[in-house]
Parts: structure tokens; sequence; C-alpha cells
């Protein structure tokens, strides 16, 4: 047996040996078993996705998992890659769950799914037939279903994001299930080398744009993004990091699958469209969460535009890669990539950290809360480092996936000088612009999150007696912010590994330059973050020595305002909150975003013209449910009230159906 | 002597056994319906009887024996086990009038003779010319299912769609395995037995056994 095939079995082994210690351990004990128990799981996944991504080969077949095939498990360096980040954010998760975990989140169901839902989002991209990976794709979303609805008997929402998920989820794995089914129909296997065929043909384009459908729901693009707002927040946190960081990615993952490995070289239209859902998903999600005043809502919809800058990413390197653009087509798709690892990190963190206000607070709404920097600074710390990622900031990840991915639009238009094609010179600026927009808004949305919540002056009486949450949360939050720093001050060696999993010829698409530098030497742009740091420490130093020097020479006065400038009286009501800061957003995009807004005037008794109170309600809701989901929810309800006539729990009903199918039967057959 | 006899009494046999499944349809007290199903275990007993003497198989006979304690008086018995003077009250009202459900036998068993003639072919033996009366039962059982509505009434539906299913097999193959035949008779006294139970914790916990009040699931 391989050294795969061995971690693999491990991680098996692990998941049951978890799952029995869910089962059985004294509800104490649970939560501190299963931590440890899905932290070696996480991390043998992480040791066996690091060899699949340095190029081991090897895996394990197990016979007897299957009905009609053996269950086949033998990753390749891009199913590597997505085991490393799975368990990388599994690793966080696992370790924060341990002394999160209470009440209901800590239940004997909730510890069985846990172990579940990691082994089996490990197990998706270590498939190497489609049976085997529609099985584990499976076992995911079970897992994740059971851990989502931990909660469900205390808080409605609960029950009714379960149902929403569970039927997208169904939904997506129907699409997938038919994709696969085209295509094997097709090209007469299941197995991924035999699936095949030629990308031209018509049943590659009906897989395709099935396979799209199933993975975009999976993936969070618009407009099957629905599910999102509605689970990630009523998840408890630890799995909404899960979902977030590592599940969403599996979504990725199968489009990758689809795009690069089974139906590589489509035609330019698949590019396209998948250039105008991402670029959709990105806009639509960072709007959305811009204008959130709820914590978890905001990092869901932030998702959204991640995985949006993810699928513009691979739409663009189709689309070049059409018209022999290899370098920056390899370049796109490493920034993909690299973007979907730095997103595992920070969002995996910014959720986690989210989870940490909510165990000090019990507040999700940013309205509510302030103040939390000097009261959680490890918290502050982690959430305030993620959320520099998430808005694109140099020195951390996101600054460096996004730059390589702005690097390869600008100048995978031309090759050698001449424009490659007229629709790459009109989609490329285009994305651009799409990603200039959603990277303003991005920042927009985390000065909101970080400053609203941690800044300032407490907005409640929870978040005053806010206390720092226990050390092994802070141990996990502070592993996330150093990986979100890490990737972003050294990209070079990790985007080379990357670009060995999507390029025959990596290093001339992807260099490590300098000390962890990165350079696309097809496109001829460098980046090199040390250096970046050192350049600006040489500028900073002399200033800040030349402000230390000068307050030195001149001590600090107490000033004491006579009227206090309005400044002595400030309350906390008088501060920024997050909804007034979204305002001017939520007014610029009305057209987008349909608020709904509710102003009620209360008067004075004795007169018309003074008002003693206004309340001003503004509810922005997601515009794809109002007007494509619920009309056609609508549509299916009416013809649900129609058919509950046909199955309405009579008995001598369903005997009749039966009776009268036998006698049709018999009619026909003596015909 | 007996080969002269065979066909009629075959005939007799099975004739016995469509006009108590015909009566059945039309009689609405359950404790006629009860007598009925006793003659027709009977009629069954008499039916695998003659056929094993005329194939001279004594497992047959046993069979037939098997079944007359079984179908004749064992299930008749668990049935009515009530005392009889409150069993004489209950009467079926059921969904269909009998002039109605007469007529639907009627139906159904030239259906049954026409599926039976068309897609297997009555041969040329006295059974084989005979089989269409056990289709004909299994569809009036079906019938009595789906038209009545005590439970108990159900179960009699039930028992003599299985004694179709018996005759289909005597009349067609000379019957099944002396073995399986009593696994079957097992069940189906078994079943009986706990529709029976089923029938009386409902009695007890609705006031009655009207299927139809049962619509909603409960946990």
């Amino acid at each position: 047996m391989t050294g795969i095939g061995a971690g693999l079995l491990l991680q098996l082994f692990l998941g049951a040996l978890a799952v029995a210690s869910a089962l059985l351990a004294a509800p104490s004990l649970r939560s501190r078993a299963g931590g440890i128990l899905c932290t070696l799981i996480a991390v043998t996944g992480f040791v066996t996705g690091l060899s699949a991504l340095l190029g081991a080969t090897g895996g394990l077949l197990i016979p007897i998992a299957l009905p009609m095939d053996p269950l086949r498990l033998a990753p390749d360096r891009l199913g590597g890659l997505f085991m490393l980040i799975v368990s990388g954010v599994g690793i966080l998760v696992s370790l924060y769950s341990m002394s999160s975990t209470r009440g209901p989140d800590a239940s004997r169901t909730a510890w069985v799914a846990m172990p579940v839902f990691l082994v089996g989002m490990q197990l998706v991209p270590a498939a190497t037939d489609s049976v085997s990976f529609l099985l584990a794709w499976e076992i995911m979303t079970l897992g994740s279903t059971v851990l989502l609805l931990a909660d469900h008997a205390s808080r409605a929402t609960v029950a009714s994001a379960g149902i929403w998920y569970s039927a997208m989820s169904q939904l997506s794995f129907f699409f997938i299930l038919a994709g696969f089914a085209v295509l094997a129909a097709a090209s007469g296997g299941t197995s991924f080398t035999n699936l095949q065929i030629e990308p031209g043909s018509w049943a590659a384009n009906v897989a395709f744009v099935l396979f799209l459908l199933g993975f975009g729901g999976k993936a969070e693009l618009v407009p099957l993004h629905v599910w999102v707002p509605r689970v990630l927040p009523e998840a408890p946190s630890h799995v909404s990091a899960a979902m977030s960081g590592a599940m969403v990615k599996i979504g990725v993952y199968g489009a990758l699958l689809v795009c690069v490995r089974l139906l590589p070289d489509g035609p330019a239209w698949w590019g396209i469209a998948i250039m105008l859902v991402g670029g959709a998903s990105a806009l639509y999600g960072i709007l959305q969460a811009s204008v959130s005043s709820d914590l978890k809502v905001l990092l869901a919809y932030s998702t959204t535009e991640n995985m949006g800058l993810v699928f513009l990413g691979l739409g663009a390197s189709m689309l070049l890669r059409g018209y022999d653009a290899t370098a920056a087509a390899d370049a796109a798709l490493v920034a993909a990539l690299l973007l979907a690892v730095s997103h595992a990190a920070f969002k995996s963190t910014l959720f986690l950290g989210a989870g940490a206000i909510i165990h000090a607070t019990g507040e999700r709404n940013l309205d509510r809360l302030g103040g939390l920097g000097a009261r959680m600074p490890v918290t502050a710390a982690a959430f305030g480092i993620a959320s520099l990622g998430a808005a694109a900031i140099p020195i951390t990840s996101g600054f460096v996936a996004e730059w390589m991915l702005l690097q390869s639009l600008i100048h995978g238009g031309r090759l050698d000088g001449a424009v490659v094609s007229v629709a790459a010179s009109v989609a490329m600026p285009l994305a651009v612009a799409v990603i200039a927009l959603t990277a303003g808004l991005a920042l927009l949305t985390f000065v909101k999150a970080y400053g609203i919540a941690f800044l300032a002056r407490p907005r409640s009486r929870a978040a005053a007696d806010a206390r720092e949450v226990p050390p092994v949360m802070q141990l996990s939050l502070a592993l996330g912010a150093l990986f979100v720093l890490a990737l972003g001050l050294l990209p070079g060696p990790v985007a080379a590994l990357v670009a060995h999993t999507i390029s025959p010829n990596p290093t001339a698409a992807v260099q490590s330059v300098g000390l962890g530098g990165v350079s696309l030497p097809g496109i001829g742009a460098v980046l090199d973050p040390i250096m970046l740091v050192v350049l600006s420490a040489l500028v900073a130093i002399p200033v800040v020595v030349s402000i230390i020097v000068s307050g030195r020479r001149h001590p600090h006065r107490t000033v004491d305002l006579p009227w206090g400038g309005g400044g002595s009286r400030a309350r906390p009501r008088m501060q920024y909150t997050a909804t007034s800061y979204a305002e001017p957003l939520v007014r610029v995009f009305d057209d987008v975003l349909k608020p709904s807004r509710d102003v009620q005037v209360t008067h004075v008794a004795e007169s018309r013209y003074l008002v003693e109170r206004v309340e001003v309600e503004q509810r922005v809701s997601d515009v794809f449910e109002t007007r494509l989901y619920r009309p056609v929810l609508n549509l299916f309800q009416r013809y649900g009230i129609v058919v509950r006539h046909v199955a309405n729990g009579s008995i001598h009903r369903y005997l009749s159906y039966s009776f009268a199918a036998l006698l049709i039967v018999l009619i026909v057959v003596s015909l | 002597m007996f080969e002269t006899f065979y066909p009629q009494l075959i005939g007799l046999c099975t004739g016995a056994l469509l006009l108590t499944s015909a009566l059945m349809v039309w009689r609405h007290s359950l404790l006629a319906s009860i007598r009925l199903l006793a003659l027709q275990g009977v009629a069954l007993a008499a039916l695998v009887a003659v056929i094993g003497i005329a194939e001279g198989e004594s497992e047959l006979v046993l069979v037939a024996l098997l079944i007359l304690s079984v179908k004749g008086v064992g299930l008749p018995w668990v049935l009515a086990h009530q005392s009889k003077a409150s069993i004489k009250q209950i009467q079926e009202s059921p969904r269909l009038n009998p002039t109605a459900a007469l007529l639907a036998v009627t139906l159904l068993t030239i259906l049954s003779y026409v599926v039976v003639s068309r897609v297997f072919g009555l041969g040329d033996t006295t059974t084989g010319h005979a089989a269409p009366i056990g289709l004909a039962m299994v569809l009036i059982g079906f019938l009595l299912l789906i038209s009545r509505r005590r439970a108990r009434s159900q179960l009699i539906g039930f028992l003599l769609l299985d004694n179709g299913i018996a005759t289909i097999a005597f009349l067609t193959s000379g019957g099944v395995p002396i073995l399986l035949e009593f696994a079957v008779s097992l069940d189906v006294l078994l079943v009986v037995l706990i529709l029976h139970v089923f029938a009386g914790r409902m009695r007890t916990k609705f006031g009655g056994t009207a299927v139809d009040q049962l619509r909603e699931l409960h946990d």
C-alpha cells in the first residue's frame, strides 16, 4: 500500500473512531475527544493531501463499499490541493470546536456528524470515478445538514434554513448526477479517465451546463446562492467556517474537475458563461455584504463574492486558453486557485472570529456590538488580519491572489502585442472593472465589519461585558491569521506548487523569486511582498522616529475644553452604526438592492407640529429570492395543494389506486 | 368411477369458491361473512383433496387437512372470537351498494376469464379450465378491501385474496410443496392475529374500527 492509500485508510479509521467516541463518550468528555479526533483526521488529510500535491501517486480501493463498483480513491495533484485546503480548514475548525461547542452544538448527533462531514469532504477530491465522487458528495452533504440542524429545537429559523439547504443541496446533486449521466452515456464509462469526450459535441455542452448549475449551487454562485444567507448565519459558527471555508471549495473543485480535467478546451462560450456568472456573483455578493448589519450574513454574502472571483478567474483562463494565450491562462487559473486557498484561510478565520464574538456577547448584530478590541485583543487581531485579507490589502493572502488575477486579465487580452480576439478584448477590461468595483466595496464592507464591531464604544450591555474566549479558540484564530499573513508575505512557493496542479509546464506560468516573491514570466510581472515590507519600513522608520522624538520634546498636555466641544458627552448612540455606515451605499445601489423602508412618526399629543419619536426600519431582502424563487415556490405550493387530494391519507384511496393499476395491467395484457 | 365424477367435483368445489366470494360481497353482517369464509376454506380444502386423489398424491391430502384446519376452522374462529351476541350486531356499511357490488363481481369474473384465456390459455385439463376462478377470487378480495370500512371486514377481503392465490396455485400447478404451504398458512395466521390485535387496539383507542378516520400520522 502506498503512503496516500495508508493516509486515506487512516482517515477512515479515525473517522469511525470519532463516531464511536461521540456515541460512547460521556457528555463532559465528548467535545474534547471529538475535537482531538477530528483534528487528527484533518492532520492526516493534510499530510495525505500535501503528498498528493507534491506528486505522490497511489490510492485506496475499497471493493465492497458500493453495490456495483468498488470505491476508488486516488487523488491527483489538483485533488491533493483541495484535500489540503479542506483539511487545513478542518484543523482550525476542529481545534476551535473543542472548546466552543456547548448545549445542542455539543450533542451526540452533532459530534457524530462532524467527522462524517470532514471525512466526506476529504473523499470528494480523492475520488477517481463518478460513482465514488457522488457517494462522497452525499456523505459530505449529509454531515453538513445534520450539523446545521444542531440547534433546530430552540430556533425556528434553523429549521427553515435546514429545509432551504436540503432542497438546494439536492438540486445541486441532481444536476451533478445528470451531468455525469450524460457524460457516461456519451463516453461509456464512469471513471474520470474514461469520461473525457469531444468538447464540441452536444453531450459535452449539455453536461457542461448541468455541471455548472450543480457545482455553481454548491459554490454559492448567483442565482443559486439563496441558501447561503440563511444557512451560514444559522449554523453554529465552527460549522459555518467549515462550510464557507472548505465545503464551498469542493464546489470549486468540481468545476475545475469538469473544466480542466474532464472537458478541457471547451468552446469560447463556456469561458464567457463562467465569467458572466462569476462576475455577477462577485458584484451581487459584495453589494449585499456591504449593506448587511448582521455579521454572519455579511460574511456569508462575502463568500458568494469571493467564489464569484474564483469563477471569474476560471472563466478567463478558459477563454484565454481557447486563443492560445497559455501563459495568461495559466496565471489566471493559478490566481483562481490561490484565491480559493486564501479564501479558505481568511474566511474560516472570520467565521471563527464571528463565533468568538457570539461566544462572548451572544450578539451577531453589528449595530449592538462595539468596543470589543480592548476586551478581546487576540480575537480582534485575528479578525483584523483576516479582514485585511478579505479586503485584499497588501501583505495578506487576498492581495496576492487578486493581484495575479488582475495581471492575467490586463495582459491576457494581448498575445505578442496583438489582440487575441474581440471577445477577450471586451471581456477582460470588463472583468477588470468588476474586480475593481468589488475590491472597493470589499474594503468598505470589512472596514465596517471590523470598525463597528471592535472599535469605538460598546453599543450594548452584552458588548460591554464581553470577555476574551478560551485559549484553544484563540489558538485556532491565531493559526488562521498567521496563515493569511504567511501566504501574503511568502506567496512564491505556494503559487509555484499550485501551478503544478494545472499546467504541464508550471515554471513557464509561475515562478518563485527572491525571498518568497512570485513572478509571472509569461506576462512579465513580479510581486515581492517581503521587499515591499522592507521598502515601506525604510520609508516609515524615519517618520515614526521623528514622531517619537517630537513627542518626547513636547510632553503631552491634557486639554479640557470648557464645553467639551460636544465630545465629552458623546454617548454610544451618537456613533456610526453598521446601518448608518452603509446608508450611502444603499442609496447609490437602490435599484439593485430594492430595500423596503418603513418610517413611523409619532407626534406629541398636544401638537401635530412636534414630533415625539421617529422610527425608521429598513430591510434589504435578496432580490433573487423575492423575484425568482418566491414565484416558483408559490406555483409549486398551489399545485401541491391540488395534488394533496390525490394522496389524502385515506387507506381506501391508496388501495383503490393499486386495484385500478392491477385492473389496467390485466386489461392491457389481455388486449 | 372417480374419473367420471372428477370434472363435476372440481366444478362443484370451484363453484362453491366463487359463490362464497360473491356472497361475501353481498352480505353485510360480519358474522355471515365469517361463516362464508369458513365455508370457503372447506371448499378449498375439498378442492385440494379432490386434486390429490385424482393425481394420486398423498401429500396433497395432507395439505388439504392443513387447509381445513387453518382456513376452515382456525382463522374463522380467531375472527369470531367475540361473543356471538355482540358480533351479530356488527353491520358493515360498505362504500358500494349491493347491486353495484354484485355487478362489479360479475365484471371482474368475466375479466379474469378473458385475461386467463387470452394470456395463458385455458389448456385442456379440467383444472386449467377452472383456473380463472382463482383470479376472480383475487380480484373480488381486492374489491372487498377497498369497499369495506371496518378493519375486520377488510381482513376478510385480505383472506379472500389469499384464498384466491392458493386456488390459482392448486389449479394450475397441482399445489405448492407442503413446506411452503405450511409456511404461508402460518404467515397468514400470524397476519390475522396481528391485525386482530390491532383492530382491538383501534377500537379501544378511537371507539371504532372504521379505517376512514385514520388519515393523519401521529408520533
